[in-house]
């Protein structure tokens, strides 16, 4: 069988699988639920500061070990709410979410060198625990592809964007003129570790 | 070979069962018919299936509703009238508004479309417009996210023009080609029938799927070398798509010209968010050096092409099977 032949059975194949979605309304092409699953992590803190210092803390680390989560992330939200739906994981609860904030504020505090496959292993791990905590919202109606499609579509715009950003602002090589750059990331991540701290003593003390 | 590739899509698409039921429309009417102004009295002349008592009606804040009576006071009958429980019990409600003086009107609720917004039955104040405005506005951003067709023509146009000015007077040919047949549509001037009109649509986009490829094999395609004449042939297309969103909304023909300018400031508003978002992504990804490998190039021109071809197969099938 020639590569060509593959590529059609392939195509006749993936087709086959997905009678479901054939509904051919223009009311099918509507996403629905797909803004739902984007818009969610906007409704939870915990998200959004955890996918801000996780894009911060990889961007500040440089393209090279930062760009894997680009794939990494988003392929961990999915995990995470295939986890929390179908084995019925739930949060890890806020002790946690506090305890990675305060972890990940302190790596940027101390602008530690995180070798890139633990920068994508703490990018995962968090991804996981963050997917399975969206998926214990999910509604018995909402559509669950499209919410996991929304959701994987956020994290990954929203990594992505901010470690783009985080790399324009330390240009890491700019040299001594703009090494004021890097400090005020450390004091961001001193910032987020507070944060974490204070979130970290709000959830022991109730 | 290339019989045994279309036999395939044509195997492939034939065992789509789901969509050739016959899916029997579950309708209600509702009828308020104003006996003085401001006051209505409402009644269902034609009951949906599930039992008018199961209706979960909302009007808008001011009016109270004790069915038969709905009082609105001086404001009148304006603002949002939502139906929250529409599924596959009840696919939708028309709502007849009869007003002392003037011409009846209709809305239809669908699930697709749970709000309509009631612009009063007096002469169009202030408060009208600025209910219209936000009505269709929202309604035109609603319409351009939601619909995936529409932005992944527009993600085809993009990825082919890269960006700059280029990008600019495509999208520009774009809106003008959509804005003149959504005019066009609306007023009653054009006219095309929805099912044909979607295969259309969906084959636009398997167009730009086959550019894409092209441009990567080196070869100069249609829309790489006139992308502002493309975008605007398929715009007018796209449009007449547009302007089916407007279709059964009941509105006067006198507020037709100020909903459409607010439906398409609404449509431009989310293409320019979209816009203005994929551009951005693409700035991070060269930025992070994040590019797919060279193996992967032609995924994406393939990933909206079977996507598309998918959606074409699929509506062709509506249009045969309505015939």
């Amino acid at each position: 069988m020639n590569f060509r032949l593959a590529r059609v059975w392939i195509a006749a194949a993936m087709l086959f699988a997905r009678v479901e979605a054939a509904d051919a309304h223009i009311i099918a092409a509507r996403l629905g639920d797909f803004y739902t699953g984007a818009l969610h992590p906007l409704t939870d803190l915990q998200d959004l500061i955890l996918w801000a210092a996780m894009g911060v803390l990889a961007g500040s680390l440089g393209a090279a070990k930062g760009r894997w989560l680009v794939l990494v992330f988003p392929l961990g939200l999915l995990a995470g709410l295939v986890l929390g739906r179908v084995f019925g994981v739930v949060s890890a609860g806020p002790a946690a979410d506090a305890g990675m904030i305060l972890v990940l504020g302190l790596l940027l505090a101390a602008a530690a060198r995180v070798p890139a496959t633990l920068l994508c292993a703490i990018a995962f791990g968090l991804a996981l625990m963050r997917g399975a905590a969206n998926a214990g919202d999910l509604g018995p109606e909402t559509d669950r592809l499209l919410f996991a499609a929304g959701l994987a579509c956020a994290g990954y715009a929203a990594i992505t964007l901010t470690m783009a950003l985080t790399l324009t602002f330390r240009r890491l090589d700019g040299g001594p003129a703009v090494a004021w750059r890097g400090i005020a990331i450390r004091a961001v991540g001193g910032w987020i570790a507070a944060i974490g701290l204070m979130m970290m003593g709000f959830a022991l003390a109730t | 070979m290339r019989y045994w590739r279309v036999t395939l899509l044509v195997l492939a698409a034939l065992i789509l069962p789901r969509q050739l039921d016959a899916h029997e429309a579950t309708l209600g009417v509702l009828e308020f018919r104003e006996v003085r102004p401001g006051a209505f009295v409402g009644r269902w002349t034609m009951e949906p299936s599930i039992g008018a008592a199961r209706v979960d009606l909302r009007v808008p804040p001011h009016c109270f509703l004790r069915l038969p009576e709905m009082n609105c006071g001086e404001k009148g009958l304006v603002g949002p009238i939502t139906i929250t429980n529409l599924g596959a019990d009840m696919s939708a409600v028309l709502i007849k508004v009869i007003p002392i003086g003037g011409e009846p009107r209709s809305y239809t609720i669908s699930s697709a479309n749970p709000v309509v917004s009631l612009l009063g039955t007096s002469d169009p104040t202030l408060q009208t417009w600025v209910e219209l405005a936000r009505t269709y506005v929202n309604y035109g951003i609603d319409h351009i996210l939601l619909g995936a067709d529409h932005l992944l023509f527009v993600l085809g146009l993009i990825w082919i023009v890269g960006g700059g000015w280029r990008l600019v007077k495509t999208i520009t040919a774009f809106t003008v080609g959509h804005s003149a047949s959504l005019a066009a549509a609306a007023f009653g001037l054009i006219g095309v029938p929805e099912r044909p009109l979607n295969a259309c649509i969906a084959l636009s986009i398997v167009f730009v799927g086959v550019e894409i490829v092209k441009q990567q094999r080196g070869e100069a395609g249609l829309t790489a070398r006139y992308p502002w004449a493309v975008a605007f042939t398929f715009g007018l297309v796209h449009g007449i798509g547009f302007a089916s969103a407007l279709a059964g909304l009941g509105l006067e023909r006198r507020l037709l010209p100020a909903a459409l300018l607010f439906f398409n400031v609404g449509v431009e508003i989310g293409q320019l968010a979209f816009v203005l978002l994929v551009l951005a992504l693409i700035w991070a990804h060269r930025r992070l050096d994040a590019v797919l490998p060279r193996w992967g190039d032609a995924l994406p021109a393939y990933a909206i092409g079977s996507v598309s071809m998918f959606w074409f197969f699929g509506r062709l099938l509506r249009v045969l099977a309505a015939t």
